[in-house]
Parts: C-alpha cells; sequence; structure tokens
C-alpha cells in the first residue's frame, strides 16, 4: 500500500502540528529538566548556581513532597475508579431511548464548566456551613460536620468535587465510544437471545476498549496534576492533609521560590507517572479488539 | 409494569440532575444578592431579580469586547486544532512504524505535565520567537491561539487515534484504487467518519479554552484583548471578592457555552441514530 | 458533511469576526512613549484607570494600566519580567518581595519629593531610594465600641476576661479566621514586632540560635491562642467574608484585621461604632502599622521609560490632580508631607492617629522567609486549632517552620 512520495505525505500531515507542539510543549520541558539541575529563584537577573544532582539527593529527605505524592496516589486511584463507573454509566444512561436522555446530558456535562475560585467558595460553604447545619437538623452528625476540618474527610471532599466535574466530562468521551459500535453487532447479540446484561458485557464492553484506554488516561493525567479543586477548595489543609504533588510543586517554585528544587521535584513526578500511566496505556490498548 | 419501571428510572435521574445542579443554583441566586444577604443566607432565593449586578458586572468586564476576543480565539484555536490534529492522528495510526509510535507517545506522555512547571520556559521561548523571529508571540491573539494549538494537541490526536480505528481501512485503500491521493482520501473519506470524535473533541475543546484563565492571563496584557474569565479579573481583590459580580460573571461566561453546548448535543444524537459508521 | 457544515459555520465566523475588528491576529503594536502600570491592588484598579486617563489629558503621555487577581499578581509579574514584557512602574510589598526582585528596581533617590516621605517610609535597598509608599496600613483588633470597652482590655488577664464575659452574654469575643495571613501571618507579627531588634531576632531563628519557646514574647503569645482556642469559635470555620458578616452584625466582638476591611461592611447597616485597638500581648499598646506595598520603577526598561515612570510618580504625589486621587479616590493615608485625607473611614482615622501619636510597632513579618506563612505556618496553625496541641509545642512547630522555610 505504500507509493512512491508517501514520505512527503506523511511530513504534510504530521509536521505542522508536532512542530508548534515541540515547541510549545516539549521545548520548554527539556528547559526545565535543564532549570533541576541549578539553585536558582526563578529571576533571570539573579544568580544561577550549579549543583548538579543536589537537588534530586535533596528529594529523598523531603516528607512534605513524599506525604503529598501519598496523598496524590490515594485521590488518584479512588477518582478514576469513581469517575470512570459514573462516567460510563452516565454515558449509557444518556445514549439509552429514555425521554430524558437529552436534558440529563446536559446537566450532567454542566459542572465542568465552573471553575477557579468560585468552584472553591461554592463547595467549601456546601462542606462547611450546610454539613454543619445538616447535621445539626438531622441530628445524624456522623455523615454531616465539616468535612474539611477532618484530615480523611478533606481528602473524600476533594474526590467528590473533582468527580461532579470530570464524570460528565469523561461521559463525553464515552458516548463517543459507545457511537464507534456498529449497530448491527448489537443487534445481532439481540438477536441470537442475549439480554441486556449479556450485551452489555459480552458485546458492548469488549468494543469499547479504545474508550476505556483514553477515558482511564484523561482521567489518570488529570487528577495527578490536579491543582484548581486542591488549591479552591482546600489549600491543601488542615496541616497539609490534602496537599496534592501539582501544589506542592507550585509553592516550591511560586511561593518558596525555589525555582531549580521545584522543577527537579516536577521531574521526578513526571517520570513516575509517565511510567505508570504509559504502562497502562500499553495494556490496554493491547486489549482493543480490531473491527 | 415496564412502563412504571422507565418512569421511576426517569423520576429518579431527574432528581439525581437536580442534585447535580446545586452547586449551579447557589451560583446563580448569589448573583443577584449584596454582601449581607450573602452573608445571611447563602441559599434563599434573593429579595429581587433585579438585574442591577449583571449589569454592573457586563460594563466592568467590557462584555462586548471581550467576547469578541474570547470568540475569535476559540473558535480559530478550534478549527485549526481538529484540522491539524485530525491529520496527525490519521498518519501516525495508518503509518505503524517506529517513528510514528515514538511521536505518538511523545504527544500522550505530556498530557501529563503540569501546565506550572513549563510556564515559566514557555514564556522563554515564545520571547525567543519575538525577538529573533520577529512574530510577536506575547499579548497578542495569534500566540495565544499557537499556544492553545500546542496545548490541545496531545489530546485531541490521543482521541483521533483512539478512534481512527474503527474506520476499516478497506475503505481507504478503496479510494487509493480510486485514484485519490493520501489528501483527498483523507479529506473524502476519513474525516466525515471521524465527525462523532470531531464533536467530541469540539465540546470538550470550546470549554476548555472558552474557560482557560491561567494561560491567557500571562499571554494577555493589553486590556482591549483580554478574553471573558480574564475580565472577571478586578472583582477578585487582594482582601475582598465581589462574590455578586464574580458570581453575575461566572454566570455570563458559562451562558453562551451553555447554548453551545445545547447546540451541538443534537450532532451527537444524530451520530447515534444514524449509527457512526455507516455512510 | 453536518460537521463540514459546523466548520464552515466557525471559519465564516470567525472571519466576519476579524473583519469586523479590524485587526490581524498578531497586531501587537506597542509605542515606546506609553507607561504600563501593573500593580497588585486591585481594589483601586477602576481608579486607577480613570488616574491615568486624567494623566494623558494634563501631560499627553499615554498610560496603560494591566489587571490581575489579587491572589496571581506576584507569578504573573515574575513570569513578566523574565520575558521582556515589561511593566514601566510595578508594585511589591517592601521586605522579603523586593529584596528578591532588588536587580529590577531603579533608584529613585532623585525624585523631587523623596525628601517630603515621612520618616522612615521611604524604602530603601542599599542606600537607595527604590520604592515610593501607597498608604499606611494598620491592624490589631477591630471591634465593636459598644460591646468592648477598650481601656479595660491592656493584657493576658483583661482579655481573657473579656472573652468570657462576652462568651456569657452569647457573643464570640474575638475572631480570626482561616485565610493564611489572618489566621497566623498578622497575629504573629506582634511578638516580633515588640522585641528590640526583630530583624535580628528572624536571622537568628532561622539559624537555630534561638527559639520561640525560650523567648518570652512568644510565650504569653502562645497563652493568647490557648486562650482564643478555648473561649472562641474555630477560625478554621470561619471565612473572612463570615468574620466580617459576624462582626457586622454584632455575633462577634472584635476581629483581628486591619483597616483595609472596612469596605466589607458597606452592605451591612450597622449600627454601632467601631475602631481600632493594639492586640494587648504583654500589654502591647502600639497598633502595627507599616507600608503595605510600595511603587516601583522597572530598571530593565529604557532609560526614556524610566524617566517616563518617575515623572508620572512625581505627578502622582505632587500635583493637584494626582493628589486628589491618592487622597479621595484610592482613599490612602498620607505618607507624604502636604497630603490631607478628607475623608476617612473609622479605622483608617484610627490608623492615622496612632502614627500621628508615634504609637505604632512595625511589620517584621515582611522580613521573614517568603512563601512562610502560605507554606509552613498555616498548616502549623490549623494543627493548633484541630487538636489538642499545646501552646509550647505550636511554638516549636512554629520555630521548625522558620528553620526549614529560611534554610531552602
Amino acid at each position: 500500500m505504500y507509493r512512491k512520495g508517501d514520505n512527503a505525505w506523511y511530513a504534510l500531515f504530521v509536521l505542522p502540528l508536532t512542530l508548534v507542539f515541540v515547541t510549545v510543549v516539549v521545548i520548554p520541558f527539556f528547559i526545565g529538566i535543564g532549570y533541576s539541575f541549578v539553585k536558582w529563584d526563578g529571576m533571570k537577573l539573579n544568580p544561577m548556581t550549579y549543583v548538579g544532582f543536589d537537588n534530586y539527593s535533596r528529594i529523598f529527605a523531603d516528607s512534605g513532597f513524599w506525604t503529598s505524592a501519598l496523598h496524590t496516589t490515594i485521590f488518584t486511584l479512588a477518582s478514576v475508579l469513581i469517575i470512570n463507573l459514573l462516567g460510563l454509566a452516565y454515558a449509557l444512561i444518556v445514549t439509552s431511548r429514555l425521554r430524558v436522555r437529552n436534558a440529563v446530558r446536559a446537566v450532567l456535562f454542566m459542572p465542568y464548566m465552573i471553575g477557579g475560585l468560585i468552584l472553591g467558595y461554592i463547595w467549601q460553604f456546601i462542606f462547611s456551613d450546610m454539613f454543619k447545619n445538616l447535621g445539626q437538623l438531622t441530628g445524624w452528625t456522623r455523615v454531616f460536620f465539616n468535612w474539611l476540618l477532618d484530615p480523611d474527610y478533606a481528602l473524600v471532599a476533594m474526590i467528590v468535587v473533582t468527580t461532579w466535574q470530570l464524570a460528565g466530562y469523561i461521559m463525553i468521551i464515552y458516548i463517543n465510544g459507545i457511537q464507534s459500535i456498529p449497530d448491527d453487532v448489537v443487534e445481532a447479540a439481540k438477536v441470537d437471545g442475549a439480554n441486556f446484561w449479556q450485551t452489555l458485557f459480552r458485546v458492548r464492553l469488549p468494543l469499547l476498549m479504545p474508550a476505556f484506554t483514553v477515558c482511564l488516561f484523561v482521567t489518570l493525567s488529570n487528577c495527578f496534576k490536579m491543582f484548581d479543586v486542591n488549591v479552591s477548595l482546600t489549600g491543601g489543609g488542615p496541616n497539609n492533609a490534602t496537599e496534592l504533588m501539582a501544589m506542592n510543586i507550585y509553592s516550591e517554585i511560586f511561593l518558596l521560590s525555589n525555582y531549580g528544587y521545584g522543577q527537579a521535584k516536577a521531574i521526578i513526578f513526571f517520570i513516575v507517572i509517565a511510567s505508570i500511566t504509559l504502562i497502562q496505556v500499553y495494556q490496554t490498548k493491547k486489549r482493543e479488539v480490531e473491527l | 409494569m415496564k412502563k412504571a419501571g422507565r418512569l421511576a428510572i426517569q423520576l429518579l435521574l431527574i432528581a439525581f440532575c437536580l442534585f447535580y445542579l446545586f452547586p449551579i443554583y447557589i451560583v446563580f441566586v448569589n448573583s443577584f444578592k449584596n454582601r449581607q444577604e450573602l452573608y445571611e443566607n447563602a441559599l434563599a432565593f434573593p429579595g429581587t431579580f433585579s438585574l442591577r449586578f449583571y449589569s454592573e458586572a457586563m460594563e466592568k468586564m467590557r462584555f462586548a469586547r471581550s467576547f469578541g476576543n474570547s470568540l475569535l480565539v476559540t473558535t480559530v484555536s478550534i478549527a485549526l486544532i481538529i484540522v491539524l490534529a485530525s491529520m496527525t492522528a490519521w498518519m501516525l495510526a495508518r503509518r505503524d512504524n517506529r517513528l510514528s509510535r515514538f511521536i505518538f507517545m511523545t504527544y500522550v506522555a505530556t498530557m501529563i505535565i503540569p501546565f506550572q512547571t513549563i510556564m515559566m520556559p514557555l514564556f522563554q521561548v515564545m520571547g525567543w520567537i519575538r525577538d529573533t523571529l520577529h512574530i510577536p508571540m506575547i499579548d497578542t491573539h495569534g500566540g495565544l491561539i499557537y499556544m492553545n494549538l500546542g496545548f490541545g494537541s496531545s489530546m485531541a490526536v490521543f482521541l483521533y487515534h483512539g478512534f481512527i480505528k474503527s474506520v476499516p481501512v478497506s475503505l481507504e485503500e478503496a479510494a487509493t484504487i480510486d485514484g485519490c491521493n493520501r489528501f483527498q482520501t483523507f479529506w473524502k473519506i476519513v474525516f466525515p467518519i471521524l465527525k462523532p470524535t470531531t464533536v467530541t473533541i469540539m465540546i470538550l475543546d470550546v470549554i476548555w479554552i472558552w474557560n482557560d484563565y491561567l494561560l491567557p492571563s500571562l499571554t494577555l496584557s493589553n486590556i482591549d484583548k483580554k478574553t471573558i474569565p480574564l475580565s472577571t479579573q478586578t472583582f477578585f481583590g487582594v482582601f475582598t471578592i465581589e462574590w455578586n459580580l464574580a458570581m453575575a460573571g461566572l454566570m455570563l461566561t458559562i451562558i453562551p457555552v451553555i447554548i453551545f453546548y445545547i447546540a451541538a448535543q443534537k450532532y451527537i444524537v444524530k451520530g447515534v441514530a444514524a449509527g457512526a459508521i455507516k455512510m | 458533511m453536518k460537521t463540514k457544515k459546523l466548520l464552515g459555520i466557525l471559519l465564516a465566523s470567525l472571519l466576519v469576526m476579524s473583519l469586523l475588528s479590524g485587526c490581524s491576529l498578531f497586531s501587537g503594536g506597542k509605542p515606546a512613549d506609553k507607561i504600563i502600570i501593573f500593580q497588585s491592588k486591585v481594589e483601586i484598579t477602576d481608579q486607577l484607570k480613570a488616574c491615568a486617563k486624567a494623566y494623558e489629558e494634563e501631560t499627553g503621555v499615554k498610560v496603560e494600566v494591566w489587571e490581575t487577581t489579587g491572589d496571581d499578581y506576584l507569578q504573573q509579574l515574575k513570569v513578566r519580567l523574565n520575558n521582556n514584557q515589561h511593566p514601566t512602574i510595578f508594585s511589591l510589598a517592601p521586605g522579603a518581595e523586593s529584596q528578591e526582585l532588588k536587580n529590577y528596581l531603579a533608584d529613585l533617590s532623585d525624585l523631587n519629593f523623596v525628601d517630603k516621605i515621612a520618616e522612615n517610609m521611604a524604602h530603601e535597598i542599599d542606600g537607595k531610594v527604590v520604592g515610593i509608599p501607597y498608604t499606611l496600613e494598620g491592624f490589631g483588633l477591630v471591634y465593636n465600641k459598644s460591646l468592648i470597652d477598650a481601656s479595660k482590655v491592656k493584657d493576658y488577664d483583661s482579655f481573657v476576661q473579656m472573652l468570657k464575659d462576652l462568651k456569657d452574654q452569647g457573643v464570640n469575643g474575638f475572631s480570626l479566621s482561616s485565610e493564611s495571613y489572618f489566621l497566623i501571618g498578622h497575629i504573629l507579627n506582634t511578638p516580633f514586632a515588640l522585641l528590640d531588634d526583630p530583624l535580628d531576632y528572624i536571622n537568628k531563628l532561622v539559624a537555630g540560635e534561638v527559639k520561640m519557646q525560650d523567648t518570652e514574647e512568644f510565650k504569653e503569645f502562645a497563652k493568647f491562642m490557648e486562650a482564643i482556642r478555648e473561649y472562641t469559635n474555630n477560625p478554621l470555620e470561619v471565612t473572612y467574608d463570615k468574620q466580617c458578616g459576624d462582626f457586622a452584625t454584632g455575633k462577634t466582638a472584635s476581629i483581628h484585621q486591619g483597616n483595609w476591611c472596612y469596605p466589607m461592611f458597606k452592605d451591612y447597616d450597622i449600627d454601632f461604632e467601631m475602631s481600632l485597638m493594639p492586640f494587648p500581648l504583654m500589654g502591647n499598646d502600639k497598633l502595627a502599622v507599616s507600608v503595605p506595598t510600595c511603587w516601583f520603577v522597572n530598571s530593565q526598561v529604557s532609560a526614556a521609560q524610566q524617566d517616563a515612570g518617575k515623572k508620572f510618580l512625581e505627578w502622582l504625589y505632587t500635583s493637584e490632580t494626582g493628589k486628589k486621587y491618592l487622597m479621595e479616590e484610592f482613599k490612602f493615608i498620607p505618607v507624604v508631607e502636604g497630603m490631607e485625607s478628607p475623608n476617612l473611614d473609622p479605622l483608617s482615622t484610627a490608623v492615622s492617629k496612632f502614627a500621628a501619636e508615634g504609637k505604632t510597632i512595625g511589620w517584621p513579618n515582611s522580613n521573614w522567609p517568603a512563601g512562610i506563612v502560605d507554606v509552613y505556618l498555616q498548616p502549623v496553625t490549623q494543627e493548633f486549632f484541630t487538636t489538642n496541641m499545646s501552646g509550647e509545642e505550636l511554638l516549636a512547630k512554629l520555630t521548625d517552620a522558620f528553620v526549614q522555610a529560611g534554610n531552602k
């Protein structure tokens, strides 16, 4: 199928975007790696001293970084699982023949549009004031109390808000996946006498593997680098119990002005996440069914 | 019996949706309240639905201007992302060699870099392009679009790449035999089949670019160039946040996106009804 | 087909858009003769823009004001300074912030009003005046005069007595709030400011040569914090908005705030008088008053630009129009001779009264290691307010925080 001139076509199709991508993402990232070997506060006119791997060796003794890594792992595992289960369920519901599906689809996607400080304000209000009042009203003070003051529940609160925001987003990608399943395959299964659950688990889900690859990866990367919800909802508190890695790195660079050290943290962070997520992509890609 | 079950499910769904919308309800009602009313009861309906905070917010946001800027940046960015990313992803998927896999994995891997860690070097590179190539990348819409394209490319390539698998190669081979070149094959045969993915990317990226704050705030300084999220900056002071204006501003920001989304939904539904890969 | 149509519509609308706005995507257009101001006090942005317009009318020089939010100003400034996107004039807090960026600060010693700036208020680095103060700000206890008699709250015992009495009446006597500076950044300033040589103490603290738990001022501070935890509402459940609301509606009798919070009360019908009093640590009767922010001229722009920036500052602080904006529109407290602010709010009046009588202590907290309040002090204080940790443990942890932050 290859012909003369194919390489030129290849370049024409791939180069333009890749060039932009390289200048915007790849080169800055490599410059960033360079900065992880210096002690510097990030200002061009201020002195920069080469320290070799010092920044990296310091990381091993930085308990704050590892604690935030632990929080990030717990947060990500829980969020990825819940978001994907819900997102898939939503997608199945809104592609069904139910009459309310259009309205439901619109509503579920809406949370993704609200971000930043306002998001934090609203959810802070819900988890602190409203929960306290609900607790007093119903007497269920074990469930309804100020979640943001409790180290464990504050992390749960972050998972709730992240799920609320991202489940609708992931739903959109799952819908896309469900659409690529040819109707005749599903019909054929029905004709063969398969019930709803059998078609779901034997036919539709296996055919959804490409969508799984994408959605798992998108949620993994979004949750690992979660920053907005962290800053605006809990600010990392109480007592750093909910500080995630992106925020830890951000504070190092922009609040404490340790640019080189912060970059070193970012590189370690990247290597760890990259290995996990690429393994995930590789594994799920293998399971995809080619039509 | 079955009908009753369906009805129950639908009612349950509606209840769930109301629960889902609750935070948006809080934004809505508080965009009509002053500081004292907000303090007294953030959940209550406002005393009056006077639009004065909305008109004040619109005026301070220079709404028409920033709306136009947002529209320009969003449409151009997305058109470029869709055209270039679909082409790239198709080539990478169809010519499955080492180079392609390497390029594809690079696109994917960079999705996990937190923006905050590359923003300083990014602006160094942009400053370098401005100073040596004399293309003003900073404080221009073009520069912002360029960076949006760079940041949006990974996700778009990833999505297209994933779903190109459902396009049977035989169709493309037939087109090639009929004398189409690569370009024609792609635009006449492949791109139309990718429609559901295109709509998906459009929806996800419209919302991302329309609401994006950090990147545009670092890129655009001149007040005449600001996009909508930047135009609400003055509501967020050092110590005092003007919640009512901020919430009215947020409503004004998201209403156009909601309209867009509802309009775009139609295409998803049609895709489902028609069966995605039938032509 | 549909996608093409949709794409077509998008592209068409885009074309119309660009035609309408009549501008190409890369139109930069930066005439060199304009002054660019980038500053952190978002609250005065509108007034500053009006002021810029007035300056243009009087002198013909164009002034552009860049906006941002209060939260991300410093980060935005740093990124801009690093890629030659230079504002002519920018603002910083004098202290750790201005020290870090001192290579970017032009010498302002030759401004024509420098000798009229009130004593110790001009910001100097290495013997040169580099920063022109905005205004004075003071913090302490913002209190409700109908609930608290300031003359009776003089020391630890009377402070605690006040908390107890008010608690019996169902009123919360005192309130901090959950934001980093309002939780610990300001209140911890007082023990530092009462020391003989706060800067020296900070250096020694960071070097591990002294410890808070061995210093009188801090020991008493710890007692105060224990009392606050015992007798008042948990500050972690109080946001700044709620704190001010509780105060305005009489549910809280005093809050640890400064004169900046007065605009927060504008929507409330307040039926009592309020004022500011010192935080009575070790019998302290002085208000913590200082310059929160200074104007700086960027040393990295052309000499002509720097001159233009200096001319603007001279105009702002000496011309009638400029002074009018400073005093009446920005509502600043005068820091330069020959200025008077006609209608200060009650809290600012208290600040300028304490300043005039010389009853002030400084803000050594601006010389703490950069970022310490958010990254180190706030988590420790959150722990203090959510556990039964003793005041002494709090001091030990705060001391550790200084050592850690200072040796990064």
